[in-house]
């Protein structure tokens, strides 16, 4: 039997063919990847091309089937277009081990595909696709999973939201305040483990941050007396560090970093006025306790859960303080045998660094009251591992296969944006959510651009004939940029005279301009040696005079919108005022009315998010409007009630359950699964 | 590359450029290929008359991270300031400047700058950075005044 047959009889000829004569991009061969490409090669595809610039692990076999044990180390887009060409041969993949970010996926080489999807780990990857798709003008279908969460959507120009419009939750960084003084949370005390206590001790401390503190020439001894600073601590403690690998070592560690420092920042008063003060720890107390407590009960206590996975006693946490201690000092020493440079990084595949950071964050816990995390916890914490599951990205390739499909059938308005929910939420009983496709943001700093291309010669060309290019379709007082760099604008004209090429304007740059009106263009650079470009000096693809006219609609909403944004401030202001006089921020008033505004701005349900290993969030906070937007700076300080009266927006949004795909010739409506 | 830090900034810049408190500045550095660093500014912050900060313009440099404007910037003064909520380092210890605490993607670099400037001459001790100041403001306010005042003769523009 023909391998198409049943796919002809499921989504009919025509769709078969065009499927058949697509040529699509697959960015990311990882756990979504080698679900998506098995997908795409049974269900009609003929031209693929992957790319990753990954090696495959050993910890990436349990769920990327494409991939076996002897593939361990080998490129994971040569080995998945392998492993997908054993199941079907008939079909043409190229496979690229390299970076997306590379030069030579240009928008024009962006242009030669029918349809983009990505199945990627990080924001970064994410949001370059993004914007050269845009640029491209060609559909990204977008996905990600995280445990058993996990989402699709579809990217398409003016049509939809891009991954940009709404800002995304990135990684959490703390305080350094926080994180020396204060603790307050589980996270402070791994992360100071992690990231201070562990640098220090077995890192190549450098002194520059203020994570560590640089000792001060300071002249008044009595002062110095009473309080001491953070800075003293950590140069204490390489005094200490010299003595490593000798009798009491540990102890003297410990009663360091756990009882005379914590003593120490007990004397800052002010600083528990508002929080519960530390308590010290002494090593010789504790381990009298233990002595004791081991001779009583002569056994460690029974538990039915792994070592691992509870909370260690006090005693068990000094333990492996100390012994930790030991033998990270022993392997430094033998390291800095044949190095003397040499250091230890944390690594939580790293057995003994795990230990280490696990009891001296939990005693540090235990110093401030805060709850102690297990050794496998701390390990989840620490590595900021994200749990991944093979059937989430089987489900989320499957539903990439249905929308591109609908694509390539013309159908891009009908797609919709579906997620994965772990647990049914409310009343509803399915696993399978969607909603539609949202509309551009009109505040998004990618997709409400208009993207032009510029060939020319940038060994010749200069920043004033580029200038003089674009002021010549409209714009005026120019101000250009490239990727944070300020090339010139009407204070700073100092490059006006430099070639493009001289300035890394060259080939694959994106270039910001903004004119006076605020108008926005984004040309990205092609570069063509003069010869080429047929007698002309450049050749714009696309209208500057078309794109400005557009800006100028764009603006005027904006203001809308602006207008609109200020009405409402101030009927909020005056219905909070009226209401709740309670509490008065004695802050500074513009913040006071930032923070309303921010509440204020929590419309979309930010419910779900995600993506394998890197989360795409739907976010509070729409986009970062400053202040300066919303108008004139508001001096009046606002009553702010302190639990934030909702605004009644988050509870429900018009959700959609219906996924429809055409199956031969007829839409039928998707299973939800239950 | 967040397009979207690089966009704020370029916006930051050009409001500065419009209008800014008076006796303030805040550049972009200057960068060996004879561009400007959106991400780091140079920034001068002068003290309050009437203080005993007055007449010093107190240099500091803003450090923008990759997620500015989720994340707030590094403010540091080059060199180090003599102030109770000051690191040794330099870097300022304020409640907008903390992600944890008052940072919001929505303040401007006007406001951090204005911000700092009421932090010169309204320290808060419940933050202490550096034990030098924090003591001498605690137990000697003469001296730590007069400390100021030389400090402010040593920043004169």
């Amino acid at each position: 039997m023909e391998r198409n047959s049943h796919l002809r009889t499921t989504i009919g000829e025509p769709l078969l063919n065009t499927v058949g004569a697509s040529r699509v991009l697959m960015v990311g061969a990882g756990g979504i990847g080698c679900e998506l490409l098995k997908n795409l090669v049974m269900s009609g595809f003929q031209d693929i091309v992957i790319i990753d610039l990954d090696t495959i692990d050993l910890s990436n076999l349990n769920r990327q089937f494409l991939f076996q044990k002897q593939h361990i180390k080998k490129s994971k887009a040569k080995i998945a277009r392998e492993s997908a060409l054993e199941f079907n041969p008939n079909v043409r993949i190229e496979a690229r081990h390299q970076n997306i970010k590379e030069e030579e996926f240009s928008v024009e080489w962006f242009k030669g595909f029918d349809l983009v999807m990505n199945a990627l780990d990080n924001l970064d990857a994410r949001r370059h696709v993004n914007k050269m798709c845009l640029a491209a003008k060609v559909p990204l279908i977008e996905s990600g999973t995280a445990g058993y969460l996990g989402q699709v959507t579809v990217i398409s120009g003016d049509l939809t939201e891009c991954f940009d419009c709404l800002s995304k939750e990135t990684p959490k960084t703390f305080p350094v305040c926080t994180i020396r003084s204060t603790p307050s949370t589980p996270i402070h005390c791994i992360v100071w483990a992690k990231s201070y206590l562990f640098g220090l001790l077995f890192g190549n401390a450098e002194d520059d941050d203020d994570e560590v503190m640089v000792k001060e020439d300071n002249a008044d001894d009595e002062t110095a007396k009473e309080l001491e600073t953070l800075k003293a601590e950590s140069q204490a403690l390489k005094t200490i560090l010299a003595q490593a690998g000798q009798e009491g070592f540990t102890e003297l560690v410990f009663n360091k970093v756990f009882g005379t420092d914590i003593e120490r920042l007990r004397k800052m008063e002010d600083m528990w006025k508002t929080r519960a003060a530390p308590t010290p720890l002494n090593y010789n107390q504790i381990m009298d306790i233990t002595g004791h407590l081991s001779q009583q009960l002569n056994v460690a206590p029974e538990s039915t859960t792994l070592k691992d996975q509870r909370v260690w006693t006090l005693p068990e946490t000094v333990t492996v303080f100390g012994d930790s201690l030991v033998r990270l000092t022993e392997r430094l020493k033998e390291l800095r045998e044949s190095d003397p440079e040499a250091s230890i990084s944390f690594d939580k595949d790293d057995a003994e660094t795990l230990d280490f950071v696990t009891a001296t964050a939990n005693l540090r816990a235990h110093v401030y009251g805060i709850e102690e995390k297990s050794r496998f916890d701390v390990k989840a914490m620490a590595g900021n591992i994200i749990p991944a599951i093979a059937t989430t990205n089987a489900i989320v390739a499957g539903l990439m296969v249905m929308l591109a499909f609908k694509i390539l059938n013309k159908r891009i308005a009908d797609c919709k944006t579906t997620y994965l929910v772990y647990d049914s939420r409310g009343d509803r009983d399915q696993l399978l959510i969607s909603e539609k496709l949202a509309k551009p943001n009109p505040r998004c700093y990618i997709c409400r651009n208009a993207y032009i291309g510029l060939k020319i010669d940038t060994t010749t060309s200069t920043v004033q004939d580029f200038v003089d290019i674009m002021e010549d379709g409209g714009m005026t007082d120019v101000e250009i940029q490239e990727n944070g760099r300020v090339i010139h604008d009407p204070d700073f004209d100092d490059n006006l005279g430099k070639t493009l090429a001289e300035l890394q304007l060259t080939n694959g740059k994106f270039v910001d301009l903004v004119d006076v009106d605020d108008r926005k263009v984004i040309v990205y650079i092609i570069h063509r040696d003069s010869a080429a470009l047929d007698g002309e000096k450049f050749i714009l693809e696309g209208d500057v005079h078309k794109a400005l006219v557009q800006q100028d609609k764009l603006r005027k909403t904006l203001e809308q919108l602006k207008a609109a944004d200020a009405a409402e401030e101030a009927l909020e202001a005056a219905r909070k005022a009226a209401s709740a006089p309670a509490h008065k921020h004695v802050e500074d008033s513009d913040i006071v009315m930032l923070e309303e505004e921010e509440t204020r701005k929590r419309k979309r349900d930010g419910s779900l998010e995600i993506l394998e290993n890197g989360p795409l969030k739907k976010s509070s906070l729409t986009e970062p409007a400053h202040p300066s937007e919303l108008g004139g700076g508001s001096q009046q300080p606002h009553a702010v009630s302190n639990d934030g009266v909702g605004d009644g927006t988050s509870a429900e949004q018009a959700v959609d359950v219906d996924e429809v795909v055409m199956v031969d010739g007829e839409e039928v409506d998707v299973v939800i699964l239950e | 590359m967040s397009g979207i830090c690089r966009s704020r900034l370029a916006e930051e810049r050009k409001q500065w450029r419009k209008d800014h408190p008076y006796g303030f500045y805040a550049r972009p550095e200057k960068k060996a290929d004879s561009t400007l660093d959106l991400m780091t500014w140079q920034v001068g912050i002068p003290g309050k008359p009437n203080t005993p900060w007055e007449n010093g313009v107190y240099k500091l440099s803003m450090t923008f991270p990759e997620d500015y404007p989720s994340k707030p910037p590094k403010c540091k003064f080059v060199p180090p300031l003599f102030h109770p909520n000051v690191y040794p380092s330099g870097t300022v210890c304020l409640s907008i400047l903390n992600e944890e605490e008052g940072w919001k993607p929505a303040i401007t670099i006007k406001q951090i700058l204005l911000g700092i400037q009421d932090l010169l001459n309204d320290p808060n001790p419940e933050s202490p950075a550096q034990s030098e100041a924090y003591v001498m403001f605690k137990k000697d306010k003469v001296s730590y005044e007069k400390r100021v005042r030389q400090q402010a003769k040593e920043n004169a523009p």
